[in-house]
């Protein structure tokens, strides 16, 4: 039955062509305490060259997973990632670069440590990786703390590093999950924009995981919304908005009606 | 947070009050039973001029930095393994776990058989006594190491070695200086405990005081012992905080 769900979802949009990213039915199993737990199944998705698309759904779905399995940390039972036209399943680099949720920095390493980390890994040499790197510290507005450890910077600053960092190898597609789940409003709504001003800048396809309906009509070109576990897509938007977006959208009757539709489907495929 | 000046006042003020009870009750008892803190004083500084205890005390040193040099060379890495590893851990962990709780003084008739009384036996004793704890305290950090922070490693493509150098490691010092704090108290104690046993080095003095009913030198070779234990510790403490900024963040339990 979800298989047959799956398949009603129209034909993703392939405006610049051949997509950059492809999910092909990829279905994953966790196998805990004896039991398999399937996550995802048969999950199909196609991501165009520079959309910027959120997966949007409830926690548990797995959105997290998803990811993980392109960025190719975590490996699936079935399915292809493929990138650019080729089979990277299993494999990491190739242009991927991923903020991960909660930030994940490395707690012995000065900003500048951990923005450069990427490139060191990579073998950038050190006068070269340096530069680099302080330019990303510049661009997510860091500057005067390069040589500041995590634990002396707040949240919002320590997600601009987690961002910095995965921006610094100079990703083609930058995955992001749920970068500003764990921050208040305020400083998420900054973070929104500059997010949104670095990728006017940068030109990159992103796949961005939230939970937040007004985060996703937000940023997004495109949202894909899940259902629970098993992950499937339960419906796909596409959002009217034009670029550059400001906060006024978000009182628009527009952006009301999407999010009390999005709210609608997320309610459906919601067990309570 | 309690001011200064009373984080300062109160462990003198303690310090002052047991001084003065221990004063007290050495007169009381005579300096055959337990010599009060101011012939303690005296006898002291004639211990320091005399030469022998700081002589003996470097000798025995030297001789517990093998065996616990040689705790930590064995331990940390059997620990990191351990904790990285199912299949080691499934291996060592029984016989770590029965070592760890047997006590180092039941040993030491045992060693003396197989050994005999030379240095061989005191370092195979500092190294029983401290290895175990070393590894533990390594296999704890090694365990706890998040899964997350190997993932973003993986994530931008590190290799095995990377992982290991950059990640691991790096994760494990809090534990590796914690390990080495925590062993190196109980590598001071068995030294000494060794020594005891076959009357040799700074324990055949303590040994020796003890017989003479000189409680005065033995409580003043008790407390160079407690100096030294303490200066460790923090050398151990003070060169974490230097080397690693963050390390006083990393709540570590052993
Ligand atoms: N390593 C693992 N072992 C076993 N089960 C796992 C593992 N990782 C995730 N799961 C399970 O898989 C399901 C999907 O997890 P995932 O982290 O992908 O969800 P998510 O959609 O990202 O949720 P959230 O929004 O809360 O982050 C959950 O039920 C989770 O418990
Ligand atoms: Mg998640």
């Amino acid at each position: 039955m979800s298989i047959a769900r799956a398949k009603s979802v129209p034909a993703p949009r392939q405006t610049h062509g051949a997509p950059k990213l492809e999910a092909r039915g990829i279905t994953k199993f966790y196998t805990r305490d004896g039991n398999r737990l399937l996550v995802l199944q048969d999950f199909s998705l196609s991501v165009a060259e520079l959309e910027f698309l959120v997966l949007l759904g409830p926690s548990g779905c797995g959105k997290s997973t998803l990811l993980r399995i392109i960025d190719g940390i975590e490996p699936c039972d079935a399915g292809q990632i493929i990138l650019d036209g080729k089979d990277v399943t299993g494999t990491t680099g190739a242009g991927r670069g991923m903020v991960f949720q909660g930030f994940e920095l490395f707690p012995w390493r000065t900003v500048m440590g951990n923005v450069a980390f990427g490139l060191e890994v990579a073998g950038v040499g050190s006068k070269e990786r340096m530069d680099i790197a302080r330019e990303y510290v510049n661009l997510v507005g860091l500057n005067g703390f390069e040589n500041s450890y995590p634990h002396e910077l707040s949240g919002g600053m320590q997600q601009r590093v987690g961002i910095a960092r995965a921006l610094a190898i100079n990703p083609t597609i930058l995955m992001m999950d749920e970068p500003y789940g764990a921050l208040d409003v305020q400083t998420r709504e900054l973070l929104q924009d500059e997010l949104l001003n670095i990728w006017e800048k940068q030109r990159k396809t992103v796949v961005f995981v939230t939970h937040s309906i007004e985060e996703a009509l937000y940023l997004a070109d495109r949202i894909v919304v899940m259902s629970p576990r098993p992950g499937r897509i339960e419906q796909v938007i596409e959002v009217p908005f034009a670029r550059p977006r400001s906060d006024e959208i978000k009182s628009t009757p527009e952006f009301l009606d999407l999010r009390r539709d999005i709210w609608q489907s997320l309610k459906k495929g919601a067990r309570v | 947070m309690m001011p200064a000046l009373q984080r300062l006042a109160l462990p003198v003020l303690g310090f002052a009050v047991l001084l003065i009870a221990w004063e007290i009750a050495g007169r009381i008892a005579g300096p055959a039973l337990l010599a009060p803190p101011s012939s303690v004083a005296v006898e002291y500084v004639g211990l320091l001029r005399q030469g022998e205890m700081l002589r003996e005390l470097g000798v025995s040193l030297r001789q517990m930095a093998v065996g616990f040099i040689a705790a930590c060379v064995i331990g940390m890495p059997l620990g990191a393994v351990m904790g990285r590893s199912a299949v080691a851990d499934a291996i060592f962990r029984p016989w770590v776990s029965m070592f760890v709780v047997t006590s180092t003084a039941a040993l030491i008739p045992l060693f003396i058989l197989f050994l005999g009384t030379g240095l061989m036996l005191r370092v195979t004793i500092v190294f029983l006594a401290s290895v175990w704890y070393i590894t533990l305290t390594t296999y704890n950090g090694a365990r706890g190491i998040s899964p997350q922070q190997i993932a973003v490693a993986r994530s931008f493509s590190a290799s095995p070695l990377q992982i290991f150098w950059k990640v691991i490691l790096p994760a494990l010092y809090p534990y590796l200086l914690t390990g080495a704090r925590i062993g190196i108290v109980h590598a001071i104690r068995a030294m000494v405990l060794a020594e005891m046993f076959v009357i040799i080095g700074y324990g055949a003095l303590m040994h020796r005081s003890g017989l003479s009913l000189d409680t005065g030198q033995l409580l003043g070779l008790l407390i160079t012992l407690m100096i030294v234990s303490l200066f460790f510790n923090w050398v151990l403490g003070a060169a974490g905080r230097w080397l690693a900024p963050w390390y006083d963040l990393q709540r570590v339990t052993a």
